[in-house]
C-alpha cells in the first residue's frame, strides 16, 4: 500500500502552538486537552458545610470554532486530589472519565438544530436532543484508602456542549441547567464548556511585564483603583474565550480525615488540594511489559497538575516545567529553590519595585501547612514542601457579594491563598506576595497589578458558579487595536 | 468510541446530510485547507521559513489523502526554498525526512532521522520517523523501541498509538492492535475526517486479519462514510467483499480505487479479483497493464515488487523472474513481507528447504498475515510430504 508507512503524523504536526500562560509547560503545550488552566477550591458561601472544587482544562477555546467544538478527551483521566492529613499525599481522589458518542458518524458537524427539519437542541437526551450529534457522558468515582466508590450511580451524566448559537441552541442556559446533577451523598457535579473565569492582561504580562501606563505600568495608583473589585482597567486576554470545566461540590465531611467538620483553629480543618490530568501508559508489545519501565500498560502517567495558581507559570524555571508537571507534590523539595529565590522577584527588583531578599521563607506558606491558613498547625504539622492549594474549611465563607478580589491581602480570609475562589485576583495577589508583602507588609507593600480585576463573564453565586459558555455566533473578542474596545484613552473599560 | 451506547438518529441526520451534501462535496479537505493557509502566509511573509515548512507538510499530507505522489514533488520544491532561507532549519529537515519515508527511501530516511534524533533527542515526531524506517527495513526491535519512546515521552499521542498498533499487528497481537487503534480514533479531533477515516480503515483491516468480516465491513464502510471515495477504505472493503465472494462489488471498489490511486499494486489487486471472479479475459488485460507498470518502478524504492513477485508466481508462471525480483528487493529491506515474498519465490523455484528457513524468519516475529500463513502452510506441507515420500521410498525399495 503506497504511503502506508506514513501514519497519522499530520494530527500531531498540525497542532500549532500559540503561546499563553494557559499553556505553560512545554509538554502540556503539545497536549492542549490535558492542559489544566486553573484549579479552584473554596467553601460554598451558600452552603458553608460544602466545598466546591473546580478543574478547568483546555485553554483558549474560541466559542465559534466548529464543527467539533470542545469535547473532553476520553483518553484523559481527570482527577481532583485532596490531602487531609498534611503529608502531601492524596487521601481522597475524585476521578472523571468521559466517553464520546457520535450519533451520526457520517455527518461532519457535531451540533445542528433549527435546520433541515432538525429541531433546535433543547435537551441533552430524548426529544430535543436530535441535533446533538457529538454527545459526551461521564462518570464520577471517589477513591480513598478504604476503596473505590462510584458516585455516578444510575445517572447518565451528560457533559454540556459549547454554546453553538441561538438557532442551534435557542435557550442555552436552560439546556445547560439540565447538566447540573445532584448525586447521592449530597454531591453535585457539572462538566462542560464555560466562559473562562480567569482574568489577566496576558499580553502585557508576557511582554516583559509591560503593563499599561494608564494603570500605573504595573504599579497601581492606589487611590483610584486598588480596591476596585468590579471593573477592569486593562484588557482581559481571556475575555470571550471558553474553557472546559468540571465542577464538584461535596460535603466537607467527605474530605476531612475523620469525616467531620472542624473549627478553623483545628489543624484537621485544613485540606491541601490539586487537580491532575493523566493519560494511560502504553506498552507497545504487551508481552514485553516491564522491559521499558516499571509501569505496565493500563497505568496512568500524569501529564499535568495544578495546585496554587501561577506556580508553574511564574515560579518554576522553563527547564523544569515538564518535570514539575509530571511529578507528585511530595517531591517538590527539588523545586524549593525556585520558591525561596524566585526569578520574578528579581524582575520586579529590576523595575525598581522593593522586594524581599532571599531566602523567601515567607513563601513557604504556599507550599506547607502553616499559619495563617492553618493556625492550628504546629511545626511538626507543616508536612513536606508540596504545591497544594490549602483550604481551611473551618474559616466561614465570605458572602458572595462581599468577597474581596485581593482575598487575604484585603482582609477577606476566605479568599486566596486560603483556597481560591473564582473572583480572587490571583495575578495581583501572587505578584504582591512574590514581592514580599507577607515578609514585611510595611516594606513590600507595592500595589502591583495588571489592571484586570474581575472575570469578563459574571460569576454566579450558585452552583456551578462558572458562567455559561459564550455564544459561538454572537460573541467576539475586544482588546487593544480591536473593534469593540474603547482603547483610545488607553483603557478598555467594560470589556 | 462507545459503541454500546451509540444511539443513531438516522432520520434527522439523513436530512442534515442532505442539507449539507452540496457543502460536503465542495468542502475542502484538511490538507487542502492547510495548503491554502500556508500559501496565504507565504504571500504575506515570503521570507519566513516556517511558512514553507507548513506548505511542504500540507503537500505531503495531501499526498496521503489522494495517493498522488505528485504532491511529494511539490513538497520537495517547497522545501528547497525553505533550505535556501535557513539551511539548518529543523522543521524543514523533519519534513524532508517524512518525504523520504513517503517515497519509500527507508534507508535514507533512517539515516536522516538518526541525525535529527541526535540533534534533538526529545522530539516525539523524529522517533516516529525512526520507527517507520526501521519497521520497513525489518529492524523490528529498533522500531519497537522508538515507538515506546514516543509513548513514554508523550503518553497517548495519536501517532504513537497508531504506530504501536502496527507493531502489535506485526507481532501477531491483533486484538491489542485494535484496542490501540480505537484509542487513537477516540482521541482524534472530530473534524480530522481523513485521519479518522484512515484509523477506521486500519481497524477494519485488523478485523479482516482476525477473520471478523462483520466488523471489518462495519469499519471500512464507516471510513467511506466519513471520507467519500477514500482509496484505502475501498481497498479494505474490497477485501471483505472478496472473502464474502461478492466479487462484482469487490471489483467495482477496486476499479474505483485504481481510478483514484492509479498505482501498479492497486492494479494487481484488481487483476487478482477479476481472476478469482472468473473474469479471466479482463484479468489478463489488467495484468498486461500491470506488468510493465510494475517493471518500470521495480528498480526504484517506491515499487510494487511484492505484487510483481506474486504475479510472476501465481499468474504468469515465471518463477525465476519472481526470484530475481525478490532477491533485488531483499537487498533493500528485510521486513516480514519481503521475507515472505522471497520464501514464496524460493518455493516456486523448487527450493522448499530454503523457503522454509526464510518464511520461518517472518513467522518468528508472530505476524498473522493470511497470505504469509498460507504460504508457510503450503511450504510446510510440501516438505512433510517430501519427507514422507523419502521415508517410504526405502521401504518400497525393500
Amino acid at each position: 500500500m503506497k504511503l502506508k508507512s506514513i501514519l497519522a503524523l499530520a494530527a500531531l504536526a498540525a497542532a500549532q502552538l500559540f503561546a499563553s500562560s494557559h499553556r505553560e509547560a512545554p509538554i502540556t503545550a503539545l497536549d492542549q486537552k490535558a492542559d489544566i488552566t486553573d484549579w479552584y477550591a473554596f467553601v460554598d458561601p451558600s452552603h458553608p458545610d460544602h466545598v466546591v472544587l473546580i478543574l478547568n482544562v483546555d485553554p483558549f477555546l474560541e466559542p465559534g470554532n466548529g464543527p467539533n467544538y470542545f469535547p473532553f478527551d476520553p483518553g484523559i483521566l481527570y482527577e481532583m486530589k485532596i490531602d487531609n492529613n498534611r503529608d502531601g499525599v492524596p487521601d481522597v481522589t475524585f476521578q472523571f472519565r468521559f466517553a464520546t458518542e457520535i450519533r451520526a458518524p457520517g455527518v461532519f458537524t457535531g451540533f445542528a438544530g433549527g435546520i433541515a427539519g432538525i429541531p433546535p437542541i433543547t435537551a441533552l437526551d430524548g426529544p430535543g436532543s436530535e441535533g446533538l450529534n457529538l454527545r459526551q457522558h461521564y462518570t464520577v468515582t471517589m477513591v480513598t484508602k478504604s476503596g473505590t466508590q462510584d458516585l455516578t450511580g444510575n445517572n447518565t451524566l451528560y457533559a454540556i456542549p459549547a454554546n453553538v448559537g441561538p438557532r442551534t441552541m435557542p435557550n442555552y442556559d436552560k439546556l445547560r441547567a439540565q447538566g447540573f446533577y445532584k448525586l447521592g451523598n449530597d454531591v453535585q457535579v457539572f462538566a462542560g464548556t464555560v466562559a473562562d473565569p480567569f482574568f489577566i492582561d496576558l499580553g502585557a504580562a508576557f511582554d516583559s511585564l509591560n503593563f499599561r501606563n494608564t494603570v500605573g505600568g504595573g504599579v497601581f495608583n492606589q487611590n483610584v483603583i486598588a480596591l476596585d473589585d468590579h471593573h477592569n482597567y486593562a484588557p482581559n486576554t481571556l475575555a470571550g474565550f471558553d474553557v472546559n470545566s468540571i465542577v464538584l461540590e461535596v460535603p466537607i465531611s467527605m474530605l476531612t480525615s475523620d469525616g467531620k467538620q472542624h473549627p478553623a483553629s483545628d489543624a484537621a480543618a485544613v485540606i491541601g488540594s490539586y487537580g491532575t490530568t493523566s493519560r494511560q501508559n502504553t506498552i507497545v508489545l504487551r508481552d514485553l511489559a516491564g522491559m521499558f519501565g516499571p509501569q505496565g500498560s493500563g497505568d496512568f502517567t500524569q501529564i499535568q497538575r495544578l495546585g496554587n495558581p501561577l506556580i508553574n507559570e511564574l515560579i518554576i524555571g522553563t527547564g523544569s516545567k515538564d518535570k514539575f508537571s509530571t511529578d507528585v507534590p511530595t517531591n517538590d523539595a527539588q523545586f524549593a529553590n525556585f520558591v525561596l529565590d524566585p526569578l520574578l522577584a528579581k524582575l520586579f527588583g529590576s523595575l525598581g519595585i522593593p522586594v524581599a531578599s532571599p531566602p523567601r521563607n515567607d513563601l513557604l506558606l504556599l507550599v506547607q501547612y502553616q499559619a495563617p491558613i492553618c493556625p492550628g498547625c504546629k511545626a511538626a504539622d507543616a508536612g513536606p514542601v508540596a504545591d497544594l492549594l490549602r483550604l481551611n474549611t473551618g474559616i466561614p465563607p465570605t458572602p458572595f457579594d462581599k468577597a474581596k478580589r485581593l482575598g487575604f491581602l484585603a482582609g477577606d480570609v476566605a479568599g486566596f491563598p486560603n483556597g481560591r475562589r473564582l473572583n480572587d485576583d490571583v495575578v495581583d495577589i501572587a505578584a504582591r506576595v512574590v514581592a514580599g508583602i507577607l515578609a514585611n507588609p510595611s516594606l513590600f507593600n507595592t500595589p502591583i497589578g495588571d489592571g484586570v480585576n474581575t472575570p469578563s463573564a459574571p460569576i454566579s453565586p450558585d452552583f456551578p458558579f462558572v458562567a455559561p459558555a459564550y455564544s459561538g455566533r454572537d460573541s467576539s473578542h475586544s482588546g487593544p487595536g480591536q473593534r469593540g474596545c474603547n482603547f483610545s484613552d488607553g483603557l478598555c473599560i467594560g470589556n | 468510541m462507545n459503541r454500546a451506547k451509540t444511539t443513531f438518529v438516522p432520520t434527522v441526520f439523513v436530512a442534515l446530510a442532505a442539507c449539507f451534501a452540496a457543502v460536503g462535496q465542495t468542502q475542502s479537505t484538511p490538507a487542502e485547507i492547510s495548503i491554502v493557509k500556508a500559501l496565504e502566509k507565504i504571500d504575506q511573509q515570503p521570507d519566513r521559513v516556517a511558512n514553507y515548512d507548513s506548505l511542504a507538510m500540507a503537500y505531503a499530507r495531501r499526498a496521503r489523502e489522494t495517493s498522488d505522489v505528485a504532491y511529494y514533488q511539490k513538497a520537495e520544491e517547497t522545501l528547497k526554498r525553505a533550505f535556501q532561507l535557513a539551511p539548518d532549519d529543523m522543521d524543514a529537515a523533519k519534513v524532508q525526512t517524512w518525504l523520504l519515508l513517503g517515497r519509500h527511501e527507508f534507508a535514507k530516511a533512517l539515516e536522516a532521522g538518526t541525525k535529527l534524533n541526535q540533534k534533538v533527542p526529545d522530539d516525539v515526531v523524529v522517533f516516529g520517523y525512526l520507527a517507520d524506517a526501521n519497521t520497513e527495513l525489518g529492524n523490528y526491535p529498533e522500531a519497537v523501541k522508538a515507538v515506546q519512546w514516543m509513548l513514554n515521552m508523550k503518553p497517548g499521542n495519536i501517532p504513537g498509538l497508531t504506530r504501536a498498533a502496527y507493531q502489535r499487528e506485526l507481532h501477531g497481537d491483533i486484538s491489542g492492535a485494535i484496542e490501540l487503534m480505537k484509542r487513537a480514533h477516540d482521541s482524534t479531533p472530530f473534524q480530522e475526517l481523513e485521519d479518522r477515516a484512515w484509523i477506521l480503515t486500519q481497524i477494519g483491516h485488523l478485523y479482516l486479519v482476525e477473520g471478523n468480516l462483520k466488523d471489518a465491513e462495519l469499519y471500512a464502510k464507516g471510513a467511506l462514510d466519513l471520507f467519500k471515495g477514500y482509496h484505502y477504505a475501498q481497498g479494505t472493503l474490497a477485501q471483505v467483499r472478496m472473502e464474502q465472494k461478492r466479487y462484482d462489488e469487490a471489483i467495482a471498489l477496486l476499479e474505483a480505487r485504481f481510478r483514484t490511486a492509479p498505482h501498479a499494486e492497486n492494479l494487481y489487486a484488481l487483476g487478482e479479483a477479476l481472476e478469482r471472479a472468473g473474469r479471466h479475459d479482463e484479468a489478463l488485460k489488467a495484468f498486461a497493464q500491470f506488468e510493465p507498470m510494475a517493471l518500470l518502478e521495480s528498480g526504484i524504492t517506491d515499487n510494487a515488487n511484492h505484487e510483481l513477485i506474486a504475479y510472476y508466481i501465481d499468474f504468469a508462471k515465471q518463477p525465476e523472474k519472481a526470484l530475481t525480483v525478490a532477491e533485488q528487493e531483499l537487498a533493500r529491506r528485510r521486513d516480514v513481507f519481503t521475507l515472505g515474498c522471497h520464501a514464496w519465490a524460493l518455493a516456486a523455484n523448487g527450493d522448499y528447504a530454503a523457503a522454509n528457513v526464510e518464511i520461518r524468519k517472518a513467522l518468528a516475529l508472530g505476524v498473522k498475515d493470511p497470505r504469509i500463513l498460507e504460504h508457510a502452510r503450503v511450504i510446510e506441507e510440501h516438505l512433510e510430504s517430501s519427507v514422507a515420500s523419502a521415508a517410504t521410498v526405502p521401504v518400497s525399495a525393500n
